[in-house]
């Protein structure tokens, strides 16, 4: 009992450790301007401000996360109506052709965003996908984050069991019919977390945002952020509070769906 | 037609369109933009050719000119060194952590899923929380290495040409760390108990059972997580902008930056290609060996 209770001490001590960055996130953005830069630096703000209003203003942050929700928004919506009956088929027929498709997908997933925004950027630009520069990065992204959510997906249909399907289909509904009401209704727990995490992975998209959208008030949070760190910064009450209004939601997010998360990332990964 | 449409009802029909849209996307949005980088990169691109069709070729002058670069060889040590280093910790920190968790103590799974917090953010936000806490003078990193002794003047972690690739390197062990031990997690539940247990019933220690149980059978799960980490770690990007943007004078540059910088601010397009295409056959290649590995483990 005594060597249990050992383990949990020890256990929060790592876990307290591994977090701390994100705590002194938080208390930086509670500091006042001169304790930030006390010596030695103060574990627990002495006199919090609260600044949430002020950076929230004076950086235009409505502007920069309503722009990183339709990006991320846009991404998702595509890669669902697109990878989810792809990762369908993939789960249910095995044969030398599907192989192909299942190994070209994997190969896909792959590739950097940082290594591909060259070509991307020249041939968007020739296209002249550059004049709506959201659609552009949302384009990009989506066959970025594709193949991710087809191999996740893929991993909770082959969980459906195949007799229901049949089934559905001997009572006489179509392909169509039987795919929509019976199959996804079924894997609606694999779908939603992995559109979740598509969703932020999008949210916190950068090297796309970066390269394609040069106007300001298109671009979303992550590039805001960068361009208000600039080289010289030394205004980090303000950078800790961008980052903590950015990220608090994201981190809400993750704690109420922690359990579904883990579970459905490790079955797509592992196959 | 009356045909076709019931074959897209009720046959294979219906596959196929699933498939072929999917599959079309990523073909024009990823295939397409790959065979035009490596077009480019035996292209001349610049400011003036951008938008022309029609560019000069040079063969492989783009490829000399990259690789007779001063920074080249820098830069690549720079890259193997971020790889390499960054592999290793996470696989270290991650095995070590999933032994640790693996342990029977009240809630071990639901504080192991709070290390996935650090996974989920984005990148940028890391790396601009970690310039905070690597930051020279008023750092929080230095005042904890001062008060502990072990160091005396502070390190000046994001402008010191010898050490700002460590830099980067300690923010993205930190962001790799929960994912090589959530997979290793799932390998260690994988291997029956009664192994452990005769193992020690015949007298093995810990040790041992660790070298010869723990490993063995975890084998597979330490390849995927391997090249997985390899591949992950060549799409790093957000933490170089956010931390160092590959300076003080490419001390701390790797190849999937320095790409970009050569594209986006020398504008020196054609180079940026060349650096990508070389890199991206190299995590294809990674991807490649993985893939097939995963597949043989499962059919054998």
């Amino acid at each position: 009992m005594l060597r249990k209770y050992g383990l949990l001490a020890i256990a929060l001590g790592i876990v307290a450790l591994y977090l701390f960055p994100l705590y002194w996130m938080y208390v930086t953005a509670l500091k006042s301007g001169t304790e930030i830069f006390a010596n030695p630096p103060t574990l627990w703000p002495h006199d919090p401000q609260i600044r949430i209003v002020e950076v929230w203003n004076r950086l235009r942050m409505d502007v920069y996360l309503r722009n990183s929700f339709l990006i991320a928004g846009g991404v998702t919506v595509i890669v669902a109506a697109l990878g989810t009956g792809c990762a369908y088929v993939l789960a249910r027929i095995r044969n030398r052709w599907m192989d192909a498709v299942l190994f070209a997908v994997l190969m896909m997933q792959v590739l950097p965003s940082s290594l591909m925004i060259t070509p991307i950027f020249v041939a968007f630009n020739q296209m002249g996908l550059l004049d709506t520069p959201r659609l552009a990065v949302v384009l990009a992204q989506a066959a970025k984050v594709l193949p991710l959510y087809i191999v996740l997906v893929r991993a909770s249909f082959l969980q459906v069991p195949r007799e229901l399907e049949e089934a559905a289909l001997v009572d006489g509904n179509s392909r169509i019919g039987a795919f929509i009401s019976i199959i996804v209704p079924l894997a609606r727990n694999g779908i939603m977390v992995s559109s979740v995490l598509i969703f932020l992975q999008s949210f916190g998209e950068y090297v796309y945002s970066r390269s394609l959208i040069s106007e300001r008030a298109l671009q979303p949070a992550t590039v805001g952020l960068q361009s208000f760190m600039g080289p010289n910064s030394s205004d980090w009450a303000g950078v800790m509070t961008y980052s903590a209004i950015y990220i608090t939601p994201i981190l809400i997010v993750f704690v109420l769906l922690q359990r579904k998360i883990v579970s459905g990332l490790t079955s797509g990964a592992l196959k | 037609m009356l045909k076709f449409t019931n074959t897209f009802r009720d046959g294979i029909g219906f596959d196929t369109v699933l498939v072929v849209m999917a599959l079309g996307y990523l073909v024009v949005f990823s295939a397409y933009p790959l065979a035009y980088n490596l077009l480019m990169s035996f292209q001349s691109v610049d400011l003036f050719t951008l938008t022309s069709f029609d560019r000069p070729f040079v063969g492989l002058d783009n490829y000399r000119e990259v690789l007779s670069r001063p920074e080249t060889a820098m830069i690549f040590w720079n890259t193997v060194k971020f790889v390499g280093l960054s592999v290793l910790a996470q696989l270290c920190v991650g095995f070590a952590l999933a032994l640790f968790f693996q342990l029977d103590f009240p809630a071990a799974t639901w504080l192991r899923g709070l290390f996935l917090a650090g996974w989920i953010m984005p990148a940028l936000v890391v790396g601009a929380v970690w310039s905070w806490v690597l930051a020279g003078d008023f750092g929080v990193l230095n005042h904890m290495l001062r008060q502990i002794g072990v160091i005396r003047e502070n390190i000046f972690w994001l402008s010191d040409p010898d050490v700002a690739l460590y830099s980067v390197i300690i923010a993205n062990i930190w962001l790799g760390v929960p994912f090589n031990m959530i997979l290793l997690s799932v390998g260690l539940a994988g291997i029956p108990k009664d192994v452990y247990e005769a193992a020690s019933m015949d007298g093995a220690g810990r040790v041992q059972q660790f070298f010869t149980i723990t490993l063995p059978m975890m084998r597979a799960q330490l390849g995927a997580v391997i090249s997985l980490g390899v591949i992950f770690t060549l799409q790093q990007f957000d933490l170089f902008a956010a931390l160092t943007q590959g300076g003080p004078s490419n001390a701390s540059n790797v190849f999937q930056y320095w790409s970009w910088q050569l594209a986006f601010q020398n504008y020196e397009i054609g180079l940026g290609s060349v650096v990508s295409v070389l890199m991206i056959g190299f995590v294809i290649a990674v991807a490649f060996i993985y893939v097939r590995s995963t597949r043989y483990e499962q059919e054998s």
